[in-house]
């Protein structure tokens, strides 16, 4: 409103700060979780932490990017999950019960249809949230609330409440690990964060993003398509999901209708402590890597210290409500 | 026995950053009296309405009514003391009936808490019957014509037991029948001792209804009058004063004849009607009217922002007609938009981001060349004298004469050959409106096609070349040459034309 030429806290400051501000949190919580339990720094301990986060940070990836925007996706996590029973289900389904013997062409056909199928319905869902939000012109937020309860439906008419078993099959991708140490999880997850961070740092449609989270009006009288970049967006949450889906997985090895469902609440946090302004416009990736980083540790140093573990979901809640209203005083209001 | 004001204010002052709104006016308003405020648009006549309703505080002041001297008032304490606000716009409940409009702020309750319809309707029955509005209370207020909803809004302020009755525009949309009806209930119930502050851009319709005028400019009250002293002529000339000394002078030796852009029968049912006029090479053409006039409506279909039923943009024998802003922008129309904040700038992001947005929106490259960009959105703003210590800067850090060159970088680092302004000095201060103008004038003189929206009429007769006026949604007067006054622009924007007075 006012319109002096004195800097405002939070928008001048140099961007690193709140990078800073997250390291720093990172750096208290690792050593009181050592100084309670020495083997919370032991290197197996510090990759298992990066490979816990893995899947959360793919998710978190696309979520970032359309929270830039100004639009937020509730429904990430039982997409997930329906990923995760499709794919589940078309391998099972393909490369038989273990003791059955299937065609061979059936064999070799199985993994790559099933990627194929499973990134086709994450943009497909994808889609139709974007669509469903731009043209309703209704909250996001409201939309993708019933999107999730409708994709946990179709989750558990997919799997008839079954759970689905991959038998061993296709487990190189979650558990997998190069020379032995770093798992090939780990792999993906920095690569989305670096996808993240090339798309909002150095392209045209990045910048966009920036743009329509920022001021959607403006950003539309200057010839932005915001529809159609919105759109893409959504889509790009939706295929990030189905990577999450498949990681996730070939992890655990089978599905459930509600293998997923987490990623939602967690995904959601990590954004948000990672500093994307609820309303947009703001947030680098480096920061949403930081914020998968900090709600991974949390989870993990409530394990190790021995906490019970039903207290994580009242800690993340907390940390989301201590975030957001911590935004909205450094001026994530103006 | 002397006549007793109802309200007075003494040296009621209120100052905004960088303006004083009302400086230092002593009203009086006697019981019973209709009286008109009137004044060009920013003149301190809603500052001062905003004051007595108690929606704003005064800086310094008093406001005395009926006796009593009060500092300050909160709306509840105005409400309380009988001060009501009739708006232009109609704050009922559509949903609701004529009687639960009236008094929804108390509804009569049954003993248990419901709503006690009977009591409700008849209470509101005898209110509209004692007022001789007659409209019955039991209609859904959705199926009311648009004067019987302002005599509903009306009833509503009266049932309040209402003594100083403040009416902002009365009359804006109401046909010849509805402005009968409407004055005639305000004569009844000031005979009876209600007294009227009365607002309104239509002069002729104050002598019907107002005993005595007061005319606002620049937030100080420049005189009271009877009404019956008064004609049209004379509250124009008082409501424009002395011109006060020109803020700038253009050369106009320039402008040449030769038509560079030509708007061509812009339409839409109800928003615009059949705009048409050319702008000269060289020219900055302007716009003029009140607001509402749909002067910006017109803005907004040529850039493509608002559909249109009919309407052509010939731009040096080019088509230029736009669908969408995109498209427009591509075409090489650039728009200004009043609402610097709400459309025209991303404030939370760098100003070289605002500067390159329109156009990286029309490129096609899919990364960016950011030394590139850095480099020539920083020429630009240099060229365009944006005051800032770095191109990195977010734009909310910028005065509001910054943001506006910002805008403006943004728009001819895109290419546009055609520009509108629309109310580009609104929040500038004084030295950057100067800057402004220059540019403007440098641009037309480069050969783009300038527009210049403003509801600041010296400006526009200071600025412009030629003033197209607009009311009631036509474009009713091309003022050229000498004819470019700040009286003219007035009169036309209020339908008092010259001929009326010579």
């Amino acid at each position: 409103m006012n319109e002096t030429r004195t800097l405002k806290k939070e928008s001048g400051l140099p961007k690193f700060t709140q990078s800073l501000v997250l390291i720093v949190i990172i750096a208290v919580i690792c050593v009181v979780t050592a100084i309670v339990n020495p083997r919370f720094l032991r290197i197996q301990n510090i990759i298992n932490i990066f490979q816990q986060i893995s899947i959360l940070g793919i998710v978190a990836s696309g979520v970032g990017m359309l929270l830039v925007a100004g639009q937020i996706d509730i429904s990430v996590g039982t997409q997930v999950s329906f990923m995760g029973v499709l794919f589940a289900m078309i391998i099972q389904k393909m490369m038989g019960l273990p003791e059955k013997a299937v065609p061979e062409w059936q064999l070799a056909a199985a993994v790559p249809l099933a990627i194929f199928s499973t990134f086709l319905v994450g943009a497909l869902m994808g889609l139709l949230n974007g669509i469903v939000v731009i043209k309703s012109k209704a909250s996001s937020f409201i939309i993708t609330l019933g999107f999730q309860v409708v994709y946990s439906g179709a989750a558990l008419l997919l799997s008839g409440g079954a759970s689905y078993m991959l038998f061993g099959e296709f487990e190189l991708l979650g558990r997998g690990r190069i020379f032995g140490v770093i798992p090939i999880a780990i792999l993906f997850f920095l690569g989305m964060i670096a996808i993240a961070f090339v798309v909002l740092k150095y392209t045209r449609y990045g910048r966009f993003l920036y743009a329509i989270g920022g001021n959607k009006k403006a950003a539309f009288v200057s010839g932005i398509k915001t529809d159609k970049i919105t759109l893409i967006a959504f889509i790009v949450v939706g295929l990030s999901n189905a990577l999450a889906a498949i990681i996730l997985i070939s992890r655990v090895g089978s599905a459930l209708a509600t293998t997923g469902d987490s990623y939602a609440l967690d995904s959601l946090a990590a954004v948000i402590v990672g500093g994307v302004s609820l309303s947009g416009g703001k947030g680098t990736a480096f920061n949403v890597f930081l914020g998968v980083v900090l709600i991974g540790l949390i989870s993990n140093a409530l394990i190790i210290m021995n906490v019970n573990p039903y207290l994580r979901q009242v800690v993340l809640g907390a940390i989301i409500i201590i975030a957001v209203t911590v935004g909205q005083y450094t001026g994530d209001r103006s | 026995m002397a006549v007793i004001n109802i309200l007075e204010t003494h040296g009621l002052t209120k100052t905004y950053p960088g303006v004083r709104a009302l400086d230092s006016v002593d009203f009086d308003l006697a019981a019973g009296e209709v009286q008109a405020l009137v004044g060009q648009n920013g003149a301190g006549k809603s500052t001062f309405i905003e004051l007595i309703a108690g929606s704003l505080r005064p800086d310094s002041g008093k406001i005395v009514i009926d006796g009593t001297a009060y500092s300050w008032l909160d709306p509840p304490r105005a409400i309380e003391l009988g001060i009501l606000t009739v708006h232009q716009e109609n704050q009922l409940v559509d949903e609701l009936t004529v009687a639960e409009n009236i008094f929804l702020y108390n509804l009569p309750a049954t003993r248990i808490g419901f709503v006690d319809n009977r009591d409700c309707r008849r209470a509101a029955d005898e209110l509209l019957e004692n007022l001789g509005i007659k409209i019955r209370s039991d209609r859904k207020l959705s199926h009311l014509s648009f004067i019987d909803k302002k005599l509903v809004s009306i009833a509503k302020a009266c049932s309040r037991k209402a003594k100083i009755l403040i009416l902002d525009e009365p009359t804006a949309s109401l046909d010849e029948t509805g402005r009968k009806i409407l004055f005639d209930i305000i004569r009844r119930n000031a005979a009876r001792g209600l007294s009227v502050i009365y607002i309104s851009h239509n002069l002729s319709e104050i002598f019907e209804v107002c005993n005595r005028v007061t005319v606002f400019k620049d937030g100080k009250k420049v005189g009271v009058h009877a009404a019956c002293d008064m004609d049209v002529s004379l509250l124009v000339h008082q409501m424009i004063g002395r011109s006060s000394a020109t803020l700038y002078n253009r050369d106009r030796s320039a402008a040449a004849t030769e038509n560079i852009l030509e708007v061509r029968d812009f339409s839409r049912e109800g928003v615009v009607d059949h705009v048409s006029f050319q702008v000269r090479k060289g020219e900055i053409f302007g716009l003029g009217g009140l607001v509402g006039a749909g002067r910006t409506e017109l803005a907004r279909m040529i850039f493509g922002m608002d559909p249109k039923d009919s309407g052509t943009l010939l731009y040096k024998g080019k088509d230029l007609t736009a669908r969408t802003p995109d498209d427009a922008i591509r075409k090489g129309i650039g728009y200004l938009t009043e609402d610097r904040k709400g459309d025209g700038l991303v404030l939370g992001r760098p100003i070289f981001e605002n500067i390159s947005m329109a156009r990286l929106a029309k490129e096609k490259a899919f990364l960016l060349k950011l030394e590139r960009e850095q480099s020539e959105t920083a020429e630009i703003a240099k060229k365009l004298d944006v005051k800032t210590p770095s191109i990195g800067q977010y734009v909310v850090n910028l005065s509001g004469g910054n943001q506006q060159k910002v805008v403006l970088a943004k728009w001819l680092f895109a290419g546009s050959e055609v520009l509108i302004f629309d109310e580009p000095t609104v929040g500038v201060d004084v030295g950057a409106k100067g800057e402004i103008y220059r540019m403007m004038d440098g641009l037309a003189k480069e050969g783009k096609a300038v527009i210049m929206i403003s509801s600041d009429n010296p400006e526009l007769a200071a600025v412009c070349d030629r003033v197209g006026v607009m009311r009631d949604r036509r474009l009713v007067t091309v003022l050229e040459g000498e004819q470019v006054t700040e009286e003219n622009i007035l009169r036309h924007s209020m339908g008092v034309g010259e001929g009326q007075r010579k």
